[in-house]
């Protein structure tokens, strides 16, 4: 079997009903989709297969066989992040990170797909991804910000000093 | 079949650090030849941010820029001891351990800095990397200046070490419970309004907006506040109206082994949440912060069984306000037991319902 | 510049949104073993019969042990401030939970150490089992431990967790109305993202890296180094970034065992939990029994109050009495009261250990002493923002252990949420402030409670 990962071809060797989830964390070194939960609950694993998201834990590495697989290595770099990683670092869309991968790619088809930005079409696409430390507040903010819709959270910060932050910071959210 | 709103309110309070205190946070700082930092604690971060809240103190503790800090929390053998991440501790107890090492290792830096410019470290300040002279502007060495000197010229480290420990309050009556000393390290407020919607055909409560106003001494980082309160708002929607691991507690049958089959929130469950974030600071906290991470989902529960009262008149004070009690409770229709001046709710629920004599509730004539 | 207060971006920020945070599960050690467990099919049995052999013979199978095999069987969570261990690392003679772990297999692969999991020969007798607190102490009720059905350890011995302050029975006779009520919220999951996992790695010069997801390194390496008796600096722990802890990651739940494994195979050793086991066998939140009943006045004023808190603690005490503890001493929640009676007990049942979670101790009483205080105004006919503004702990209050409340914001919160959402308050109750109590805010049941702030 043969895979191409993030652009790059690479030969398969593990039994062909292995899940791809393996293939990709155990074979192939490649550690960004998470073992949430193996039941297809949780969306931590999720991968593009040609283009589409989907839960690497549930696919047998034989039934995507041939397919171009991206995971959030394959988005961007540290020093060239995706609009969509740009967005969830800037909106501080990750606490702990253990689910951002999956939910990264998840966001990123759906801005592929053409995503409205619009807070309800977010919550349906994304509804399978569970989050357990931000309370999806943020996340929804950054994919509606990169789909170029309007941030439904509203927050108040009432400082002692009277006075709003007193630095801009490069990168942070205005 | 009708969609009923209510809306209700709670107002909570909650300790920063270990009840009762007594849990020690060191921290080690070194700086490198270039003036950049490294600081050492042994604080994990579990997606609360103290590696940036803890980088952000020790940034203007010592006057350098934030990006000059690199923080390790990786491991015991270079860590020195933090009890952990828990009890709301990490920014507080841990924060202060960090600071109180940039304090120290500031001390230091002024002491080369004076033996460089040949000025009483006492007349020094640092501030954006630079270490400037009390009312004398011009006269100043870089912090990266001053890290060379001190490995080249000198043949000092600039370092520094800091120990946090609020004493241990112990219980000096058992009989009372009093103790003599603060149990705490300090103490948070917040107030929560939550918004609901209840179907009273199928008994669904859908929480439609959740208010929330939390004191947090200082917003150390504001944005990471915000994400720390949202984040408990949701964990406190699940508290309300979704998560069991016992659906028919006590029985332990039909306990859910899968997402499929225990309701943690998901993104649809989401209702608008507006956070209102205000500053009163703390006496004995890093720049006045207090810790807040735990309590950001207290206040939604009670918030959220007064709103679904407020919607369809009956008290559900069993968690979760499940579909199944909404219906069994409107079906019930139940009164308290009113006795003279005494009002008696869920009497089916107490002890002295359900125990055998072991164990009553027992109230003042 | 200044970095406090600012909205600095994560530190770990770009490492999340490319996927290179390194997790424990991301950590890779060439030759590891991975880990499975026998775990109790029964909720109270007593073990009859524990047979390793079959299961030891097995192809691929490297290490397995038992309680015979931890040098120091039972160290609690809480050991170092006195509060005895009841737990043991591996069952011995009893369990007392579905789930609890008696014996875990090492093996070239997961499938191979579930293999001999299953082939590990155990005969359980099993007995009578107690899930509801409120029938614990009765005679007939099952008995989870040999001493008793709740924790006897607090302060002199004492088998609960009292607070008394002022007089309750002058509080309740002065009442014009009396409110009770029983509040019951559930146990909950932690459910981090990242289940449980550990990797140990024995090293050349003996010492064993364990790459954990403790949300205590320091707490776990002691916890560890308890169970081995061996000296802290033969550990080394690695670990601070978290895949989501929420309390839960506070247990040690794996740690030790993968250590032993270590060092009886001489192999890396790798464990990483399913969700079903993190759902099932984990610890959890714990499910909270609790009966309030106020004494009030017709205007609003609680004069005292009486509660009875029984804290399902499951079968181990783990952080219970902590919890416990924590729950007491905040037991009027934000406001002030001066007389009260508070008796809470740890009670054990059949089921999973509880142990910290998000708010511990104090969610569980927010709760009740909030949907009571909503209960109180609506049975006196009170606005719920009035009645709590007016007990709202002010400075120079006090708590119900004694001590003076210096910075309360109960009042500038509350006024803050009212705003928002355009509640209208009368001016005397806009105007409100956390100042010391005067004039109609220190009403008689008041006097004589104030404290100085400066005492603390």
């Amino acid at each position: 079997m043969r895979l191409t990962v993030n652009g790059i071809e690479r030969g398969i060797e593990s039994a062909p009903l292995t899940p791809l989830l393996y293939v990709l964390r155990e074979e192939l070194g490649i550690t960004s989709p998470k073992a949430g939960c193996q039941q297809g609950g949780c969306g931590a694993c999720t991968v593009l297969v040609d283009g589409e998201a989907r839960r690497a834990c549930l696919l047998a590495v034989a039934a995507v066989d041939g397919a171009e697989i991206t995971t959030v290595e394959g988005l961007g770099a540290p020093e060239a992040l995706s609009a969509i990683q740009t967005a969830f670092h800037e909106h501080y869309a990750a606490q702990c990170g253990f689910c951002t991968s999956g939910m990264l790619i998840a966001a990123h088809a759906y801005l592929e797909h053409g995503g409205s930005g619009e807070r309800e079409s977010i919550q349906e696409t994304l509804s399978g991804h569970v989050c357990r430390c931000t309370g999806y507040v943020k996340i929804i903010d950054a994919v509606a910000a990169a789909a170029g819709g309007e941030i439904t959270s509203r927050q108040k910060w009432l400082p002692q000093t009277g006075e709003e932050s007193p630095v801009e910071v490069p990168g942070a959210p205005a | 079949m009708a969609i009923h709103k209510g809306r209700g309110i709670s107002a909570i309070e909650y300790p920063t650090g270990m009840n009762q205190n007594g849990d020690p946070s060191q921290a080690w700082i070194k700086m490198k030849p270039d003036g950049r930092v490294d600081v050492f604690s042994g604080t994990a971060d579990i997606g609360n941010g103290s590696k940036t809240i803890q980088s952000q103190i020790v940034a203007d503790t010592l006057g350098v820029p934030y990006d000059w800090v690199t923080y390790d929390n990786s491991n015991t053998d270079s860590s020195p001891v933090c009890t952990g991440t828990f009890a709301s501790r990490a920014t507080f107890v841990a924060g202060m351990a960090v600071k109180k090492a940039a304090e120290n290792a500031r001390t230091k830096l002024l002491e080369i800095a004076g033996k460089e410019l040949e000025i009483d470290p006492a007349d020094l300040e640092v501030a954006d990397g630079e270490v400037v002279a009390k009312g004398a502007p011009q006269k100043k060495i870089s912090v990266a200046d001053v890290a060379v000197a001190a490995t080249w010229t000198h043949g000092e480290l600039i370092t520094g070490t800091g120990a946090h420990l609020n004493p241990y309050a112990p219980i000096v009556d058992s009989e009372t419970g009093r103790v003599e000393l603060p149990p705490h390290a300090a103490i948070s407020y917040a107030a929560c309004a939550a918004e609901v919607e209840v179907d009273d055909e199928t008994g669904n409560v859908r929480v439609t907006r959740l208010v929330q106003c939390f004191d947090v001494g200082t917003a150390i980082n504001p944005t990471l506040v915000e994400g720390q309160i949202e984040g408990g708002a949701v964990q406190g929607l699940g508290l309300g109206v979704l998560e069991n691991c016992y659906p028919y507690y006590p029985s332990v049958e039909h306990r859910g082994g899968q997402f499929g089959s225990y309701l943690a929130p998901g993104m649809e469950d989401l209702p608008q949440v507006d956070t209102i974030i205000i500053e009163n600071p703390s006496a004995g906290g890093p720049y006045g912060a207090k810790g807040i991470g735990e309590m950001a989902n207290n206040p939604q529960p009670p918030a959220i069984a007064a709103a679904v009262y407020d919607a369809i008149g009956v008290w559900v004070t069993e968690l979760p306000i499940t579909p199944e009690r909404v219906l069994r409770a409107l079906e019930a229709k139940a009164e308290p037991r009113r006795e003279g001046k005494v009002v008696i709710f869920d009497e089916e629920l107490s002890v002295n319902s359900v125990s055998n004599g072991g164990m009553r509730f027992e109230v003042p004539a | 510049m200044k970095a406090v207060g600012a909205r600095l971006p994560r530190y770990d920020g770009v490492a999340h949104v490319t996927g290179r945070t390194t997790f424990v599960d991301d950590v890779r050690v060439p030759g590891t073993l991975w880990v499975k467990a026998l775990r109790s099919p029964a909720h109270n049995a007593d073990i009859k019969r524990l047979d390793t052999s079959k299961a030891e013979a097995m192809e691929g199978v490297h290490a397995i042990i038992t309680w015979q095999d931890v040098p120091l069987l039972e160290y609690g969570h809480l050991s170092a401030l006195g509060i005895p261990a009841d737990e043991p690392l591996l069952a011995k003679d009893e369990v007392r939970y579905k789930g609890q772990p008696i014996a875990v297999v090492a093996a070239e692969d997961e499938t191979k150490a579930q293999l001999a999991v299953e082939a590990i020969e155990l005969d359980l007798e099993e007995k009578p089992a107690l899930f509801d607190v409120r029938k614990a102490f009765d005679s007939d009720a099952p008995v989870v431990h040999q001493w008793g059905n709740w924790y006897t350890h607090f302060e002199d011995e004492m088998d609960r967790r009292q607070i008394r302050k002022g007089s309750i029975q002058e509080a309740f006779d002065k009442a014009d109305v009396i409110v009770q009520g029983v509040y019951r919220p559930a146990a909950i999951e932690h459910v981090p993202l990242e289940t449980q996992v550990c990797q140990v790695v024995p090293e050349a010069d003996g010492r064993l890296t364990i790459y954990s997801c403790t949300q205590a390194l320091y707490f776990s390496m002691g916890v560890v180094a308890a169970h081995l008796q061996v000296p802290l600096n033969r550990l080394k722990f690695v670990g601070g970034t978290v895949g989501g802890g929420f309390g839960g990651k506070v247990d040690t739940a794996t740690e030790t065992m993968c250590s032993l494994l270590a060092l009886k195979s001489g192999k890396p050793i790798k464990w990483r939990w399913t969700r079903e086991e993190e759902f099932l066998c984990s610890s959890t939140r714990a499910p909270w029994h609790m009966e309030i009943a106020d004494a009030v006045t017709k205007d609003g004023w609680i004069l005292g109050r009486k509660m009875l808190t029984l804290h399902d603690s499951g079968a181990y005490s783990r952080f219970s009495p902590y919890g416990l503890t924590k729950h007491s001493f905040h037991h009027t929640g934000a406001y002030t009261i001066p007389n009260l009676e508070f008796d809470g007990y740890v009670v054990y049942t059949n089921r999973v250990p509880t142990t910290a979670m998000r708010g511990f101790g104090v969610t569980s009483v927010s709760f009740a002493v909030e949907t009571h205080m909503n209960r109180i105004a609506k049975e006196l006919g009170l606005d719920p923002f009035e009645i709590r503004l007016k007990n709202a702990n002010r400075i120079g209050d006090t708590s119900p252990n004694g001590i003076v409340y210096t910075d309360p914001s109960t009042v500038p919160t509350i006024l803050a949420v009212a705003d928002e959402l355009g509640h209208e308050l009368p001016a005397d109750y806009r105007t409100m402030s956390s100042e010391k109590r005067e004039g109609e805010l220190l009403p008689e049941h008041l006097v004589g409670q104030l404290g100085n702030p400066e005492d603390h």
